[in-house]
């Protein structure tokens, strides 16, 4: 940066040193030519007035020099500046006013666009990252939208699709870190060796995997984070080759990843291989989207080519393939999207609507200065005739107005880092983190670069139409006299009120959309989940394989942990799920009736699938409808019984339907019958729906519920239902399970009421973001409002004063005043209404079942502004109406 | 001043190149030693000399350098640049060009139309 701003600054730097040598030069000059001259014979006083006459005048000949050398623009530069600061110094309410407008403005647009930067603008750090694609399965016809990829989908692919020149296979999960007494779940990312080579960055000290690593007997090795390389191994320069205790086993650091290394959002803090089975890689797995897979583009390779070929390759490996016919009527293809913007999709709508609000801020902000430069440019009217009268070019003029301008949005960006330093703070109270890539937000020097020229370019916008209104006003019959009678007078009323109109309408158009977003929030959070979240704890187990080999393990496991939990003080019931409501995760999977067989043609449909132990269903809050909940017996018994909820069964026996109740009705795992009729299971309840994926979720998916002793996993969360939830119920949770087993840590225990208000982040921060502008902009429409009409009664004292003298009640007086903010109103609103209707179809992506016009949001909006403006116009036209005749007359 | 020769405009930046490139001067010097190289005809206007020196200077063409005058009194001496010196041949050829075309132009005899 210094490359390029120390030349620009070194005129200014050495313009001393150029003054000072430029007259000790000239004076040698005349010296010398006086010298000359003496032994000449000339007198010396002669002498030097002849060289001194001869030589010209100093000043003009300096002043030529320094435009030789390019320097006389900085000197007027110098000049306009030092004007700007004296005519701000002389109006410090005028100058607060603006630079608090400037700062406020300027400081919600840096906040939000560091939002918007470091989310959708700054590409992934990684090299060509813009070549990065994820390759994902969908069944859009099974109401399975994405499905990740399977195993065999990356080794069918890996090396066969000429448009990459890198595949890789993923999945995030976690493990328990460490010695016995002080285990800790971390976060981490089991990757394919070539996973790092896709992405282009690779441990900075060690190796990434290897093919060999992928198999489950051979995968003992670990590639480590920096963050977690220097807190857990203290930064260890020999790191490599030792031994960190994963889930009970030992595995090798095999590398180091460099400080900057970050995948999407990804919390991970240690890569361990993707180890899979021969049995694993089969055909038959092809639609296990267990994974997720990473590509990068050949050079020169569109998504489009890509796309083409992974359909083509899909369709070769179908001729054969076990479901090919089930997947096809699922409508089964497999997606390639930019990795980056498919991360960052779900929040993009959401960040450029925050991001247009702050801007129309900004345009009011900016509309609202103009107007006070317009009156404040009005009372210098008869100052910028005479200036242009003693010669000063219309360049001068202009130059002068962008220089003040220019100099007030500069100070006001200063001010406006300020404001956005403290905005993005108030964004991490929000929870913005939580967001894809939210981590990254950060104040940095693209955002000062965006302050500085986001300032300069305001100061031109604001400049511009001031200057035109200088250059039209000066005109001679600012010189005469009374200046408002003439048709540049009444042009720059005009102008001004054009321009409160616009502020007006554009605060309507903001409050509106602010409006809508505020009853969009209200109406999903009316959204009942389908559980009692009011007093419910819940937190995530993963049991290492090694201890707890086999079901019974599991389940002894489950039946203490709950038992314990039920001892403690306050707790109602505890159990188990694999799953809990909006957690974040949602795992679809088909499950078949007994006497449904498909249609040809027909889809196998994903259904919510969990798995419960103890005594879930009362734990959290489920409604029964039909039957019973499952029981802590069920997974001890060799009969296989499941719950489903309501959509399940309407989608099979519609009330009232020829097919009578769900109950005793037999399904099947999977999209298909299987011939042993004991692998059935039992419908013995049907319990209310909940929301898994969010609380706006529409879809009626269907959800089913199998015993956790029949359909097993080692990582599960734990639910408990208290009479009254308190801090030390986390703590106590903690305490439980490391007295059953001192390994085991409880990971993201949060309430279920925090997990529900989590997963509005999204919805409530730019709710109350809009808030915070619509309440700023209220401001500002008031200081303009307020403006104008000071301006207007002061202008018109004498008018006032003669209609007084002649007998016009102060009332009247009042009624004009009010009448002309009235009218300005109605105007704005009236424009603001399209603008609002605009607004509210823009906004459509965002809002959940709200429409594009609102009646109540519009009446509310119009009310408020309403309200603002005739209290910002009350005091003005309070006093017009208590001008004294006398005073007004008399005064000049 | 009937013996001077009016200054052609545009000629002072390739007089003061000349000046300089035989020997480094300084301003005053430059004066008089286009004096003198042009037989005391042509007279440089004080006030243009400057403003061309701090031109050709920031084109490049001259380098000031401080030093000490013939009078041990600290003075800004010139010297032409690389770039001038090839400036100065440029101009110099283009004026002979100029001079010859404009002599032959005067010279013309009413039979040699």
């Amino acid at each position: 940066m210094s490359r390029f701003v120390t030349p620009a600054l070194q005129p200014l730097l050495r313009r001393r040193d150029f003054e000072d040598e430029m007259a000790e030069e000239m004076h040698f000059h005349i010296e010398q030519y006086t010298n000359d001259l003496v032994s000449s014979g000339v007198p010396p006083e002669e002498a030097a007035r002849r060289a001194r006459k001869e030589f010209g005048s100093l000043d003009n000949v300096k002043e030529d020099c320094r435009e030789a050398r390019g320097l006389r623009w900085l000197d007027e530069l110098r000049q306009d500046l030092r004007y700007a600061a004296r005519l701000l110094r002389k109006t410090p309410a005028f100058t607060a006013t603006a630079l608090a407008t400037l700062a406020l403005c300027i400081g919600a647009n840096l906040t939000v666009f560091a939002v918007v930067d470091s989310i959708l603008l700054v590409p992934l750090p990684f090299p060509s990252s813009e070549r990065l694609v994820s390759v994902f399965n969908t069944y859009p016809k099974a109401g399975v939208p994405n499905d990740g990829c399977s195993l065999p989908n990356y080794y069918e692919r890996r090396g066969q699709i000429p448009a990459f020149s890198a595949l890789a296979a993923y999945r995030d999960g976690t493990a328990i870190v460490g010695e016995t007494g002080s285990t800790e779940q971390e976060q981490v990312t089991r990757v394919s060796p070539d996973f790092f080579a896709t992405l282009g960055r690779g441990p900075a000290m060690g190796r990434a995997f290897t093919e060999a690593e992928t198999s489950a007997s051979n995968d003992g090795v670990a590639i480590l984070t920096d963050a977690y390389w220097r807190q857990r191994l203290n930064g260890d320069p020999h790191a490599i080759g030792r031994k960190i205790r994963v889930n009970g086993f030992d595995r090798t650091v095999v590398g180091v990843l460099p400080p900057t290394f970050s995948f999407l959002s990804s919390k991970a803090r240690i890569y361990f291989p993707l180890p899979s089975s021969p049995e694993d890689r089969a055909p038959k797995n092809r639609h296990s989207g267990t994974s997720h897979m990473i590509a990068r583009l050949r050079p020169g390779v569109t998504v489009a080519e890509a796309q083409a070929q992974i359909d083509a390759h899909n369709a070769v490996m179908a001729v054969n393939g076990p479901d090919a016919k089930m997947m096809a009527d699922a409508g089964f293809r497999s997606i390639v999207v930019p990795l980056h913007a498919d991360h960052v999709a779900p929040i993009r709508p959401t960040l450029l609507m925050v991001q247009a609000g702050a801007l129309f801020l900004l345009l009011i902000g900016a509309v609202n200065l103009i107007n006070l430069f317009l009156i404040r440019a009005n009372g210098r009217v008869k100052e910028l005739a005479v200036r242009q009268a003693i010669g000063a070019s219309l360049r001068h003029i202009v130059s002068g107005v962008l220089v003040e301008t220019t100099l007030l949005t500069l100070a006001g960006g200063l001010l406006g880092l300020i404001v956005g330093a403290g905005g993005i703070r108030l964004l991490a109270v929000l929870g913005i983190d939580r967001l894809p890539l939210g981590a990254h937000i950060a104040f940095d020097a693209r955002l000062a670069w965006a302050a500085l020229i986001g300032a300069i370019v305001l100061g031109f916008a604001i400049g511009v139409p001031v200057a035109w209104f200088s250059l039209r006003g000066h005109s001679a019959p600012g010189l005469q006299g009374e200046f408002r009678g003439t048709t540049a007078g009444r042009a720059a009323q005009g102008l001004r009120h054009g321009f409160i109109v616009a502020q007006i309408s554009l605060a309507f158009m903001l409050l509106v959309g602010t409006g809508l977003l505020g009853v969009s929030l209200r109406k999903v959070m009316a959204i009942s989940p389908g559980f009692q979240p009011e007093n419910v704890l819940s937190g995530r187990i993963t049991l290492p394989g090694k201890n707890y080999p086999d079901v019974p393990s599991l389940i002894a496991f489950i039946e203490r942990l709950t038992a314990e939990l039920g001892r403690q003080p306050g707790v109602l019931s505890a159990g188990v799920v694999t799953n809990v409501p909006l957690s974040g995760f949602s795992n679809k999977s088909a499950a078949t009736v007994k006497g449904f067989s498909l249609r040809p043609g027909e889809a196998p449909h994903g259904f919510y699938s969990y798995s419960v132990g103890g005594d879930y269903f009362s734990a959290m809050g489920f409604s029964l409808r039909e039957g019973r909940f499952l029981t802590a017996a069920d997974s001890r018994r060799a009969e296989r019984v499941c719950v489903i909820d309501e959509d399940f069964a309407h989608r099979y026996w519609p009330k009232g339907g020829p097919r009578g109740g769900a109950i005793g009705q037999r399904v099947f795992e999977g999209g298909s019958e299987t011939k042993n009729d004991a692998d059935a299971y039992t419908i013995v309840g049907v319990v209310g729906a909940v929301k898994q994926a969010g609380l706006i979720e529409d879809e009626a998916q269907g959800a089913i519920y199998y015993p956790f002793g029949h359909r097993f996993d080692h990582s599960f969360y734990v639910v408990v239902r208290t009479s009254r939830l308190s801090e030390s119920l986390g703590i106590a949770l903690q305490k439980v399970v490391r007295t059953i087993d001192p390994e085991l840590p409880v990971n993201d225990v949060q309430s279920m009421e925090t997990r529900i208000g989590d997963s509005l982040v999204a919805r409530r921060s730019p709710a109350l973001l809009a808030g915070l502008f619509s309440g700023i902009a209220l401001l500002l429409t008031a200081i303009g409002t307020y403006g104008l009409l000071s301006y207007a009664v002061a202008q018109r004292r004498r008018e006032i004063g003669l209609r007084m003298a002649l007998g016009a009640q102060p009332e009247q007086i009042r009624r004009q005043f009010v009448t002309l903010a009235l009218r300005l109103l109605a105007a704005g609103t009236v424009l603001g209404l399209a603008g609002a209707w605009l607004t509210g179809k823009a906004m459509q992506a965002v809002l959940f079942h709200v429409p594009a016009l609102d009646a109540a949001t519009l009446a509310g909006a119009a009310t408020l502004l309403g309200a603002v403006s005739l209290a910002a116009c009350l005091l003005p036209s309070d006093r017009a109406a208590r001008i004294s005749p006398m005073e007004a007359l008399t005064e000049e | 001043m009937g013996k001077n020769a009016e200054l052609l405009p545009g000629t002072l930046d390739m007089l003061i190149l000349k000046a300089v490139s035989l020997k480094p001067l300084h301003g005053y010097g430059v004066l008089l030693r286009i004096r003198q190289i042009s037989g005391e005809a042509l007279d440089i206007p004080q006030g243009s000399l400057y403003p061309a020196l701090y031109r050709l200077e920031q084109q490049g063409l001259i380098v000031a350098e401080w030093g000490q005058s013939e009078n041990n009194r600290k003075a800004k001496f010139y010297t032409v640049s690389a770039e001038g010196r090839r400036r100065l041949r440029e101009e110099t050829a283009s004026w002979n060009r100029l001079v010859s075309a404009i002599a032959a132009a005067m010279s013309t005899t009413p039979d040699e139309v």
